[in-house]
C-alpha cells in the first residue's frame, strides 16, 4: 500500500501529510490527529456519533474515505470550542441538560450547528427532522431539543444570553435546583477521552477470534502461524490463564476465552496483540482451530426437557436459576374468584446499543499492578474476580473506570476486560482494545428473552384474588446477571398490589444463544408487561376504569408485599393520581373508547407526523450547504 | 378514518438499589484549601447525571457551591469500595454515603470554629462558601477558615460507610421467596397517548405522562432526563427493536438491521415528580433509573388497544403485528352473527 498525499484545511490549519489509502476520514482524524472529539459509533453510518462539516456541509465521516478529503476544508467538534468558549448551541446543551453519557453528543453538536445553520428559525418539529441522523440511546431526545430551541432563541436575540448561566443558588439551598451538569462542559465539546479515545507511549493493539459455531468442542487450536507474523507481539488462550477461569455476576461459568468448548456464536476463543489493529487481524485470521460439532439447543423450553444437549456440566437441567414466590394458596383463591384470566405474553432479547462500543486499556504499572482501565460498570467486583482469575493478590490488580458512553446493565459483564489484563501481562506493554459495533452487538449480553403465562382471580367488585405467573427466560449461554435478573423479576411481578395468594415461578435457562444479561429494569419490565396488560383486559370485563382497579388492589401504608416485607409508606396511590390528573384522563372502562375520547390531542402532546414524507420536499446533505 | 387515537396507563413498583443482599458503599471528604470540597467515592457517572447530584449533596451538606467540590476518579486503588452502577441505587446510597462524610468532614471545621468563636458548635452555620456563628459578627469564607483548621494542626476531613438492612429471600428447593429485598421501594405511573394508523399498522406514540416517586429530587432536570430516557428505551423495546437469531446467529448485528429510536419516534414527554422522601437515609432520596421505564411499555400496549381494539401481547408491536391483529379481528367480527346461528 503505498501512501498519499493530502492536504487539506482541519479545524482552520493547514496539514499536509502522508496518509494510508485505506483509512477513513474518521480514523485520520482520530488516529494520525488525534482529534477524538467525534466518535466511532457503528462504522456503518447509521449513527451520526462522527459528523463533521467537510467543506460546511454535514458529513458521516466513518463512510468518507480520506482520499475524498484532498483540497477539503474539515471541521470536526473541537473546533466549534477553540479557544476554550463554548459555542451558544454547546451552553445550551450545558444548560439544559442535554448530553447524559455524552458519547453521542460531539455528533449532536454537529447536526444541531448544521440544523441552525440551514434555518436560524428552525421549530421544534423541524429541528427533530435535522436530528434525525443522529442516535442518543440516553435521554430520550426531549432534551436535545431544549436545547436547540433554547440556542435559537438565543441566537436571534428572542431570549437574553443570560437564560444559559447557571442557576441561582445565592440562597445556598443547592438540593432541588437544576444545577447544570458538572461533566457536560467536556462531553459537548468532544474534549472528554473515553477508552477508545486513550492512547499510551508503545501501545500495542488487540484484536479477537470468535466462534462460528454455536456448539463445538474445541479440538484444538493452533497459534503458531499468527505469533510468526511480523508485528504480533502476543496470542493467548485459555491455556495462558494462570489462575482460576470463570467471571459472572452470580456464578463465575464463563472463562475469559473459551475452554474446550464454545457456547455461542461470537463468543470469544484467542487474542492477539500486535503493534496495529490491522496485523491483529491478520493474526486472528491465521489462527486455526478445528471443531467437532455438538447438538445446540436454542429454545428455552426445548432446553429444560430431559435428553436435551447440556450447555454446562455443572447444569444437567440447563436450569441457571429458579425463583419462587408463594403466597396463601392460588388454587383456592381462583376457585373463589368470580373470574379467572388466563393469558400468555411474550418479549424479545434487544440490544444495549449504548453508543460508545465496548473498549478498554491495560498495562503493568512499575509497582507491578495489573491496571486495567474501562468503561466498566463494577470496578469493585471486576477487581475480585480477575485477581483470582490472574493469580494474583487484590492490591495487585487494579481497575479504573473511564468515562462510561452508556451502560443500561450492559458494561456490568467483565467481557473482555480478562484478555487484556492476560495480554499486559505477558508483553509487559500496554494493549488496547477496541469493538466494533458489530462485536459489541454479537458477544455482549442481551434483555432476557421471556415467555409468560398469567392467571389472575378477580373478585367481581375488581380485588385481585389470586395470581400465578410463571415465566421462562432465555439466559443463552454464560449466567452472567440471570440469577438476578430472575429473582427481581419475580419478587416484583404482581405489581404494587395487596393479592392475598400468590404464585410467581421465573426460570432462568441456559442455551446457545447469546447470552442474556443485565439490562435497565432487569426483569421487573417483563413481568410487570404481563401484569399492568392484564389488568387493563380485567378492568374491561369487570367494567372498571383502569386507575380504579389500579386503586381498589394498590398496596397502601404498611401492606406487606409478596415477599411478605412490610411496607412504610406506599406512594403509589399518589402516583396513580398525579398521572391522572396531569393527563387529564377522562374515566371509563377500557372498551376501545380511544377514537370518541374527549382527553386526547392537547397541547402537551406532539402533533402526529406521516412517516416517510417529511424528507421529500429537500435531501438531509443540502441541509448544511450554507 | 384512517389513524385512530387512543390511551393506556399502568402503574408500576420497583427496589431501590441491590436486591436480596446486603448493599453498602463508602466515600471519602475532604475540605479543602480555598474552602472546596473533594469527594472520592469508588464508583461514579455512566451517564445519568451523578456527578453533579453528588457535587450538590456535598455543596449542601458542607456549606460550599456545587462548583466548588471535585469528584475524584473511580479507581479501585484509589478509592473506597463503592460498589456499581447499576440497580438504580447511585443516588441512594452514593448520595447518602457522600453526606454522611460530607457532614463529618463539616463537623471537624465546626469544631474548630466554635473553639475559637467560642460559640456553641451547634449555632455554627454554613452555606454559599461562608461560614458563621449565629447572632454574632463572626463571619468568614470557608477558605479562611480551612486555613484557621490547619493552623490547629486539624485537616477535616471525613469518611462514611452506608449499609442496607436488607436480607437474601428464601428461593432455594421448597422457598416460598419471603424476605427483606429492599429498604426502599419506589411507585410509579404512566399514561401514554398513541396514534394507530390502521392501513400500515404504524404506531406513533404522541405523548407519555410519567409519574414517578424518586423520594426527593436533588437536581429535578436530571430525574426528567432519567424519565425520558427510560420512556424512548422502552418504547424502543414496545414497538421496534428487536435482536433476532437464528441457529445462534444473529440477523441484526448493526444499526442498519438493529432499529433503535430517532428523534422522529419520541412522544413528548410530560413528567410529574413525587417526592415521599425515605425515612432510613440521611437525605430522603430514592431513585429512578429503571423504575422510569417500567410502565411505558403496558400503557403504550393499554392505548394500542383503546385506539383499534388490539392487543399486542408478543413484543414488539410491530406494523405487521397490528395489522394481523386487527385482521383477525375484522374476520371474528364478521363471523361472530354466523356462529351465533
Ligand atoms: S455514522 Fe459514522 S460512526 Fe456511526
Ligand atoms: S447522551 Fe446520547 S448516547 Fe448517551
Amino acid at each position: 500500500m503505498v501512501d498519499i498525499h493530502l492536504d487539506a484545511i482541519i479545524n482552520g490549519r493547514k496539514v499536509s501529510r502522508d496518509v494510508k489509502p485505506h483509512l477513513r476520514l474518521l480514523d485520520f482524524l482520530r488516529d494520525d490527529l488525534n482529534l477524538t472529539g467525534n466518535k466511532e459509533g457503528c462504522g456503518a453510518g447509521e449513527c451520526g456519533t462522527c459528523s463533521v462539516f467537510v467543506d460546511g456541509v454535514l458529513m458521516k465521516s466513518c463512510l468518507m474515505p480520506v482520499a475524498k478529503a484532498q483540497g477539503a476544508t474539515v471541521d470536526t467538534i473541537e473546533s466549534l470550542a477553540k479557544s476554550g468558549e463554548l459555542s451558544v448551541l454547546q451552553k445550551a446543551f450545558h444548560k439544559a441538560g442535554a448530553s447524559q453519557c455524552g458519547y453521542c453528543i460531539p455528533g449532536m453538536v454537529m447536526a444541531a450547528t448544521a440544523a441552525l445553520r440551514a434555518n436560524p428559525f428552525a421549530d421544534r418539529e423541524e429541528i427533530k427532522e435535522r436530528l434525525g441522523g443522529n442516535i442518543c440511546r440516553c435521554t430520550g431526545y426531549q432534551k436535545i431539543f431544549d436545547a436547540v430551541e433554547l440556542a435559537r432563541d438565543v441566537q436571534n436575540g428572542r431570549v437574553p444570553a443570560t437564560a444559559l448561566l447557571e442557576t441561582d443558588t445565592a440562597d445556598g439551598e443547592v438540593i432541588g435546583k437544576n444545577v447544570r451538569r458538572i461533566d457536560a462542559p467536556s462531553k459537548v465539546s468532544g474534549r472528554l477521552k473515553y477508552a477508545g479515545d486513550m492512547t499510551m507511549p508503545g501501545m500495542l493493539h488487540v484484536q479477537v477470534l470468535r466462534s462460528p459455531h454455536a456448539h463445538a468442542r474445541i479440538v484444538s487450536i493452533d497459534t503458531s502461524a499468527a505469533l510468526a507474523m511480523d508485528g504480533v507481539e502476543s496470542v493467548i488462550t485459555a491455556a495462558d490463564v494462570p489462575g482460576k477461569d470463570g467471571f459472572g455476576v452470580f456464578v463465575h461459568d464463563q472463562p475469559i476465552m473459551a475452554r474446550g468448548k464454545v457456547r455461542y456464536v461470537g463468543e470469544a476463543i484467542a487474542a492477539v496483540a500486535a503493534e496495529d489493529a490491522l496485523t491483529a487481524k491478520r493474526a486472528v485470521a491465521a489462527i486455526k482451530v478445528v471443531y467437532e460439532q455438538l447438538a445446540p439447543v436454542f429454545d428455552p423450553d426445548e432446553a429444560m426437557l430431559p435428553g436435551a444437549p447440556v450447555v454446562h456440566d455443572y447444569a444437567p437441567d440447563n436450569i441457571t436459576k429458579h425463583i419462587p414466590i408463594r403466597v396463601g394458596d392460588v388454587e383456592a383463591g381462583f376457585a373463589a374468584s368470580d373470574l379467572v384470566i388466563e393469558e400468555s405474553y411474550s418479549t424479545q432479547a434487544i440490544e444495549h446499543a449504548y453508543l460508545e462500543p465496548e473498549a478498554g486499556l491495560a498495562y503493568v504499572d512499575h509497582d507491578d499492578v495489573v491496571t486495567v482501565v474501562s468503561p466498566s460498570q463494577n470496578i469493585t467486583h471486576h477487581r475480585h474476580m480477575l485477581a483470582r482469575i490472574i493469580d494474583k493478590p487484590i492490591s495487585k490488580v487494579r481497575f479504573i473506570m473511564s468515562p462510561v458512553g452508556g451502560g443500561f446493565g450492559g458494561k456490568e459483564d467483565m467481557i473482555y476486560q480478562g484478555m487484556l489484563a492476560l495480554l499486559a501481562m505477558k508483553t509487559m506493554r500496554p494493549v488496547r482494545l477496541v469493538y466494533t459495533r458489530e462485536e459489541s452487538i454479537i458477544s455482549t449480553a442481551k434483555r432476557h428473552p421471556s415467555r409468560t403465562t398469567l392467571r389472575m382471580g378477580l373478585m367481581r367488585d375488581g380485588r385481585i384474588r389470586a395470581l400465578a405467573m410463571r415465566m421462562v427466560c432465555d439466559g443463552g449461554a454464560y449466567g452472567l446477571s440471570t440469577e438476578g435478573v430472575m429473582r427481581k423479576a419475580a419478587i416484583l411481578a404482581a405489581g404494587p398490589y395487596a393479592i392475598p395468594n400468590v404464585q410467581i415461578d421465573t426460570y432462568g435457562i441456559y442455551t446457545n444463544n447469546t447470552p442474556s444479561g443485565a439490562f435497565r429494569s432487569f426483569g421487573a419490565l417483563q413481568t410487570q408487561f404481563a401484569t399492568e396488560s392484564q389488568l387493563d383486559i380485567a378492568a374491561e370485563r369487570l367494567g372498571l376504569d383502569p386507575f380504579e382497579i389500579r386503586r381498589i388492589n394498590a398496596m397502601r401504608d404498611g401492606d406487606m408485599t409478596h415477599t411478605k416485607q412490610k411496607l412504610g409508606s406506599v406512594s403509589l396511590m399518589r402516583a396513580l393520581e398525579a398521572a391522572e390528573q396531569a393527563s387529564r384522563w377522562e374515566a371509563g372502562a377500557p372498551t376501545v373508547r380511544g377514537p370518541s375520547r374527549g382527553d386526547l390531542n392537547h397541547d402537551d402532546v406532539r402533533p402526529s407526523v406521516t412517516l416517510g414524507t417529511r424528507f421529500a420536499s429537500g435531501d438531509a446533505s443540502s441541509e448544511a450547504a450554507e | 378514518m384512517a389513524r385512530k387515537r387512543g390511551r393506556g396507563m399502568a402503574a408500576c413498583w420497583y427496589g431501590i438499589a441491590r436486591t436480596a443482599t446486603v448493599d453498602r458503599a463508602a466515600a471519602w471528604a475532604e475540605i479543602d484549601d480555598g474552602g472546596s470540597a473533594k469527594i472520592v467515592t469508588g464508583v461514579t457517572e455512566i451517564g445519568e447525571g451523578i456527578l453533579t447530584v453528588l457535587a450538590q449533596i456535598a455543596a449542601h451538606e458542607i456549606g460550599v457551591k456545587p462548583e466548588h467540590v471535585v469528584i475524584g476518579d473511580n479507581d479501585t486503588a484509589r478509592a473506597p469500595e463503592a460498589a456499581h452502577a447499576g440497580a438504580s441505587r447511585q443516588t441512594y446510597m452514593i448520595g447518602n454515603v457522600v453526606a454522611l462524610a460530607s457532614r463529618e468532614a463539616r463537623k471537624r471545621l465546626v469544631d474548630v470554629m466554635a473553639d475559637m468563636w467560642s460559640a456553641p458548635a451547634e449555632t455554627i452555620r454554613t452555606g454559599n462558601g461562608e461560614i458563621w456563628a449565629e447572632n454574632t459578627n463572626h463571619r468568614i469564607t470557608m477558605g479562611e477558615a480551612v486555613a484557621c483548621a490547619k493552623n490547629r494542626g486539624v485537616v477535616p476531613i471525613g469518611s462514611a460507610t452506608f449499609g442496607t438492612d436488607t436480607t437474601g429471600i428464601k428461593d432455594g428447593k421448597g422457598g416460598d421467596g419471603s424476605g427483606r429485598p429492599w429498604q426502599a421501594y419506589v411507585f410509579g405511573c404512566q399514561v401514554a397517548e398513541v396514534e394507530v394508523d390502521t392501513v400500515t399498522g404504524e404506531v406513533q406514540v404522541l405523548a407519555v405522562w410519567a409519574a414517578h416517586d424518586v423520594g426527593r429530587a436533588v437536581n429535578p432536570q436530571g430525574v426528567e432526563g432519567q424519565i425520558e430516557g427510560g420512556v424512548v428505551q422502552a418504547i424502543g423495546q414496545g414497538l421496534m427493536e428487536d435482536y433476532q437469531l437464528k441457529d445462534g446467529h444473529t440477523s441484526t448485528s448493526g444499526f442498519a438491521k438493529y432499529i433503535l429510536p430517532t428523534s422522529l419516534d419520541v412522544p413528548r414527554v410530560n413528567s410529574i415528580i413525587i417526592e415521599d422522601p425515605d425515612p432510613i437515609g440521611p437525605l430522603g432520596v430514592k431513585g429512578i433509573g429503571e423504575p422510569a421505564m417500567v410502565p411505558t411499555i403496558p400503557a403504550v400496549m393499554n392505548a394500542i388497544y383503546d385506539a383499534v381494539g388490539v392487543r399486542v401481547f408478543d413484543l414488539p408491536a410491530t406494523p405487521e403485528k397490528i395489522l394481523m391483529a386487527m385482521r383477525e379481528k375484522d374476520r371474528r367480527e364478521t363471523m361472530a352473527p354466523q356462529a351465533a346461528e
